[in-house]
């Protein structure tokens, strides 16, 4: 067993090295495939970094009465907390909201006269409230309209966001559908062209498997060689990409870095290189074995 | 052992190209298949190894109808018989040594058996000298030699001999046939399918004659190629 083993891979091995030319030529198409799929990884990261940035950028702000107590306000962040679909709340009170405004307007005379003319905070506190998912706002609103809370609270500034949340969902919605539907339509072209170029390689040794049939090899002895050649262009295709890949994400991710600020596709690929590597060589591999199984099956029946 | 009983062809284009065959071979003879182009003989070799299977009759081997054998079985028939062809059929991206070695590997023999038998049958064809070659850089004749190594070397009991002459000249073409002499007179069956009649009447053994897909003469020993 462990025999036929070592002559599968030694005859396997001996094939890629004697027929270089075709060996070259297609590890060269599944290069070029595999690459494009890492491709499709990096921008499936970068689109899913993309909505979650958005998704951060979406929150809804409570505002309470000026006469309501912190301790009641707290106490209804505590109930906002204990909601699963809510993800962070966090309470400003009315001095800092006073702050961050007089901070934001610093350089605005009038705005700075104006406060200074008043003797009261006109400014109220509240919970900004951050959720799992945009989608959940409505409900989140409904919770803290509901008549408990309806006395303590102002406003909530859900509707005059309301359009820009919805705007931003469906962007994000699309992005992840449109994302989906194109990688899924490169991925079957990869493997078309992957299976018609191991399928054309084999079709070249037509002759010699006939031969084989004719001598008495069993379908197993002729096929497994075969299985291992594609196995080794899936190999060394995946090696090949990884070598052109990295510094390619190297080149690429100042730049991204510059359009979308904190997502670095290089530290993404760095830190997931284990994933990245077994990924590119487990597809590379199979894509080279199954296609290689699926073309063989028709020049066995002699 | 070879028994053929009233067997038909008829190729895709309905064309018939064995009609009603009965022929008996035993073990160990010589028998020459002959007979002009299109006469039907590669096709009868053919049978023999299940390329193709008959459309009417039966083709029996050691009491087995080849018709019974499942597609797993039939690889194993094929190692009981060697063949060798007009156009040599040797694996191109293998040399000499890997090619002989091949027909023994699929028997399941092992690497030892087959490092110290292929040597063996390459010198006995005459080409000990050319083990690491591969098939574009040898002559006909030895490319032929070659098939015949591979033909041999897991001993089978049949050789089958599709016009193994054809592509050589009358030096090469009587090396081949002395060689399937000495084969058949260690006590394996020969079948050779030819239409070259000095061969034939050098070789004066059995001779089966076929024309249009039919058999019209079976001479016994010392058979003459007749038209």
């Amino acid at each position: 067993m462990k025999k036929s083993f070592q002559r599968i891979v030694k005859v396997g091995w001996t094939n890629f090295k004697r027929n270089r030319y075709i060996s070259v030529g297609t590890t060269g198409v599944m290069v070029l495939v595999l690459v494009l799929f890492s491709g499709l990884m990096a921008v499936n990261f970068l689109s899913s970094q993309l909505v979650a940035n958005l998704q951060e950028k979406v929150d809804v702000s409570a505002y309470f009465k000026t006469d309501i107590s912190e301790e009641e306000i707290l106490s209804v962040k505590s109930e906002l907390e204990s909601l699963n679909n809510v993800k962070k709340v966090e309470y400003v009170s009315a001095g800092q909201a006073l702050d961050e405004f007089k901070e934001r307007h610093a350089g605005d005379a009038v705005i700075q006269d104006s406060l200074a003319e008043l003797d009261f905070n006109p400014l109220q506190a509240s919970l900004n409230i951050k959720a799992d998912d945009s989608s959940q706002f409505a409900s989140i609103v409904q919770f803290l309209e509901a008549n408990k809370f309806r006395s303590v609270i102002d406003k909530i500034n859900f509707y005059e966001n309301e359009k820009v949340i919805g705007r931003l969902q469906s962007i994000s919605g699309g992005i992840q559908n449109w994302g989906f539907i194109i990688t899924m339509l490169l991925a079957v072209i990869a493997v078309l062209v992957t299976f018609n170029t191991i399928r054309l390689t084999i079709y070249n040794q037509r002759q010699e498997i006939e031969i084989m049939k004719l001598v008495g090899g069993s379908n197993w002895h002729i096929k497994a060689p075969y299985l291992v050649e594609g196995g080794l262009y899936g190999a060394f295709a995946a090696a090949v990409t990884v070598v052109i890949f990295y510094p390619a994400i190297f080149l690429v991710s100042s730049k991204i870095e510059l359009l979308m600020p904190g997502v670095s596709l290089m530290s993404y690929f760095l830190s997931n290189m284990f994933q990245f590597l077994f990924l590119v060589f487990s597809v590379g591999v199979l894509l080279g074995v199954v296609s290689s199984f699926v073309a063989i099956r028709r020049f066995l029946k002699v | 052992m070879i028994e053929l009983k009233n067997v038909s062809t008829i190729y895709d284009d309905s064309l018939m190209a064995l009609r009603g065959i009965n022929l008996k071979i035993g073990q160990g003879e010589f028998v020459s298949l002959v007979g002009p182009s299109g006469a039907g003989k590669s096709t009868l070799l053919r049978l023999l190894t299940r390329e193709i299977s008959p459309q009417e009759g039966e083709v029996v081997l050691d009491s087995v109808d080849l018709a019974t054998l499942s597609s797993g079985e039939v690889p194993v028939l094929r190692r009981k018989i060697g063949t060798v062809y007009q156009d040599f059929k040797l694996l191109s991206n293998k040399n000499a040594f890997e090619n002989v070695a091949f027909a023994l590997e699929v028997c399941g023999v092992d690497e030892d058996q087959v490092k110290d038998d292929v040597p063996k049958v390459l010198n006995i064809v005459g080409l000990s000298d050319k083990v690491n070659s591969f098939p574009h850089q040898l002559s006909g004749g030895e490319k032929q030699r070659l098939a015949i190594a591979r033909a041999l070397i897991h001993r089978p009991r049949i050789i089958l001999a599709d016009e193994p002459t054809g592509n050589l000249d009358m030096v090469n073409a009587h090396d081949v046939v002395e060689l399937l002499m000495k084969i058949n007179k260690l006590g394996t069956t020969v079948i050779l399918a030819t239409h070259n009649r000095e061969v034939v009447n050098a070789i004066g053994k059995r001779v089966v004659t076929m024309e249009k897909g039919k058999i019209v003469r079976d001479q016994g020993d010392n058979g003459k190629y007749v038209i």
